[in-house]
């Protein structure tokens, strides 16, 4: 049964949210976790719920690095930050994943310090889930979208290594048997978005393994057009940041609609299931947290606001992944590129 | 006090020692969760009962322990469960080779006869009176250990119990928590007859709380240091090793029991001796010689390996932490008042 290294001091409700996550994870799962932080603060969270003593380890740390700070000065000033010592538990073999909602440069920073890369992934791809449209019934509610900021720009290759990363983990996680990938672009012309993105949709075209579907535009994001969306980690991090913003000002605006008038109020109670199904579908609570691929460990990135459910999805992610082999199949596919 | 000073006054005082075990979710994995578990219980036979994995070698450890050490030693059970499964729950307690000085079952058809309806479900009154008429029956110098789980009222009636013993509630007093709690007035007149003429000394040491529900700890802190709430009989084999009352080998017998019966893994033990220590109940003395001695056993993983330097530090911030964490305070007197209506509120154990 895999076994979790979790960042306890990671993220903005941290320890007690991380912890109680864990707590949940060690009642309801055979997952075994190892808590990373703090271990009178975490003792004093676990002494008020119900968990499992059995399925926790605790690794004791006081540093970490606070969602704020610059993540290299961080790290290099704490060497026995969370993060650094979570993914050093896995590197040494006493775990087989990390799962952190902290400070997202620090983790990256944190696996490219203690995990090996895939041999021939040149970087890694921070990736990220997000609701959109459903095609057909039984479809993922969720799409892969990569990567969202472990780079700045990307060259051809490196795309169609993300394309290589996510298209392994959709077909696992997501249970996408056979994950349709697309580049974010400017247009859907093969000519668009200049020399790099131009090579690479030619290259993915070619590539046997990749189910490529072309390129689709920022307009056709959440339209469920294609289950990976691989790009360069500016553009990326920036589209997603708007999809989560339009999603908080939608639920934002109704909110607001419920309090202005009894009409609308009327209006919002007969709305109420959708508005409540349009939350659930961007409760980022429920799909917990997305990898950071490209290294031999698998590292899960979960929201800084993540609340205990959400590390608790983020915890049964991580072990999933872990069983079902993901990083192995990506270096396989990218062995054959 | 440190681990050796335990030792130290345990091996000074030979006094005879009496345990107490509960049966139900304490000693048997009794299923009365479930209506068709409550149906089933009454026409479970025997060799269909199923003890708590690790309960067994604990008991056998405890009696070779203090017979090896030339202490009087007597085990009690206590059960709630009515007087007509007696003979089975007697024949599964032979089946498991444990020998014991007393069984007492509640007289469940006798209070249906006489109407007693509230007493069918209320405990608290027939265990604490139970208590006290048997302790009549022990040496005076008698120290006790208890044992019960979460899933009733174990924690109080054993406390009421443990501060009569000391002198620390008088009649008043007591009448009055048994009346808050709902206890019939008999019972309650026979309770305090029964504290008024106990001699009086601190002979409960320790209280050991089954969290079978997976009750929060801190539920329990009220109950004051004697209390321990523990997750398995890993952790209370621990516990009693570091009060002097369990040989090492007994220890291993329950991880051992724990593993083959149950499936806990190696990692999965030390997790749970890790919590006990980090919950204050034992000092870290006395688990890493259970860990020195399990692990050549292969009943718990061997330590990461350190370099020399980070081996020695480890040691040293072990050692300040130690010196460093507060001696258990001493047994304060309990609000039982306040402590009654907060169990309540909170449904029992949960």
């Amino acid at each position: 049964m895999p076994s979790i290294a979790v960042d306890a001091m990671g993220g903005d409700f941290a320890p007690e949210e991380v912890v109680k996550g864990v707590a949940q994870v060690s009642l309801r799962t055979d997952i075994q976790c190892t808590l990373v932080g703090n271990e009178q603060e975490i003792q004093a969270i676990l002494d008020r719920v119900p968990y499992n003593p059995e399925r926790i380890g605790v690794q004791h740390t006081t540093e970490f690095v606070t969602m704020a700070e610059d993540p290299k000065v961080g790290l290099r000033r704490k060497r026995r930050a969370s993060v650094l010592v979570a993914a050093r538990l896995v590197a040494d073999g006493h775990a087989d994943a990390v799962v952190t909602a902290g400070n997202t440069g620090a983790a990256v920073i944190a696996c490219t310090q203690c995990f090996k890369a895939i041999q021939g992934v040149f970087k890694p791809a921070l990736a990220s889930v997000y609701p959109r449209q459903t095609e057909y019934p039984g479809q993922d509610q969720l799409a892969l979208l990569l990567d969202v900021g472990a780079t700045i720009r990307c060259d051809a290759t490196e795309l169609v290594q993300f394309a290589i990363m996510g298209s392994a983990y959709a077909r696992h996680v997501s249970k996408v048997p056979n994950p349709r990938v697309a580049l974010l672009n400017m247009g859907v012309e093969e000519t668009r978005g200049g020399d790099i993105l131009v090579e690479a949709y030619h290259r993915l075209k070619n590539c046997r393994g990749i189910n490529f579907v072309g390129n689709i535009e920022g307009t056709d994001l959440a339209k469920g057009k294609a289950d990976v969306i691989v790009c360069e980690g500016l553009l990326g991090n920036v589209a997603l940041k708007i999809l989560e913003g339009v999603a908080e000002v939608v639920v934002d605006l109704a909110g607001t609609a419920r309090r202005e008038s009894w009409r609308w109020k009327l209006g919002f109670f007969m709305l109420a299931g959708s508005i409540g199904r349009l939350r659930d579908l961007t409760d980022y609570a429920i799909y917990g947290g997305a990898p950071i691929l490209g290294f031999e460990h698998v590292m899960i990135k979960s929201h800084g606001r993540s609340n205990a459910r959400a590390v608790e999805n983020a915890i049964k992610v991580a072990a999933k992944a872990v069983r079902d082999g993901v990083t192995q199949e990506i270096a396989a596919g990218i062995e054959q590129v | 006090m440190t681990f050796w000073q335990r030792l130290g006054r345990v091996s000074k005082t030979q006094s005879p020692i009496v345990f107490r075990w509960d049966l139900d979710k304490t000693y048997l994995q009794t299923d009365f969760d479930s209506l068709r578990g409550l149906v089933r219980v009454p026409f479970e036979k025997p060799q269909d009962k199923v003890a708590v994995p690790g309960v067994v070698p604990l008991i056998r450890g405890l009696r070779d322990a203090a017979t090896e050490a030339g202490r009087e030693v007597q085990i009690y059970f206590i059960s709630a469960s009515p007087a007509q499964l007696a003979k089975a729950i007697k024949q599964k307690l032979a089946l498991d080779g444990i020998e014991y000085d007393g069984i007492v079952f509640k007289d469940q058809l006798g209070h249906l006869v006489r109407g007693h309806f509230r007493s069918l479900r209320e405990h608290v009154g027939f265990k604490l009176t139970e208590l006290l008429k048997s302790r009549r029956t022990v040496p005076a110098a008698s120290r006790e250990i208890l044992f019960g789980d979460d899933w009733e009222s174990d924690p109080i009636i054993y406390s009421l119990y443990a501060d009569i013993l000391a002198g620390r509630i008088d009649g008043e007093e007591l009448g009055e928590v048994l009346r808050v709690i709902g206890v019939h007035p008999g019972l309650i007149a026979e309770a305090k007859e029964l504290a008024a003429g106990a001699e009086h000394g601190d002979a409960v040491t320790r209280i050991y709380i089954n969290l079978e529900r997976r009750t929060p700890p801190t539920r329990f802190r009220s109950f004051g240091p004697r209390l321990v709430p523990t997750f398995n009989y890993l952790q209370t084999a621990v516990c009693l090793f570091a009060d002097g009352y369990l040989a090492l080998p007994a220890v291993a017998g329950v991880a051992e029991s724990l593993i083959e019966d149950a499936g806990y893994t190696p990692s999965a033990l030390v997790n749970s001796m890790a919590d006990l220590v980090r919950r204050g109940h034992v000092p870290e003395a006395p688990s890493l010689a259970v860990r020195d001695f399990l692990t050549p056993r292969g009943l718990m993983p061997a330590e990461r390996r350190r370099g020399l330097v980070a081996a020695v530090w480890h040691r040293v911030v072990r050692w300040v932490r130690q010196a460093g964490a507060p001696a258990s305070p001493p047994i304060d007197a309990i609000d039982y008042h306040h402590l009654v209506t907060q169990w309540r509120a909170l449904g029992g154990g949960r």
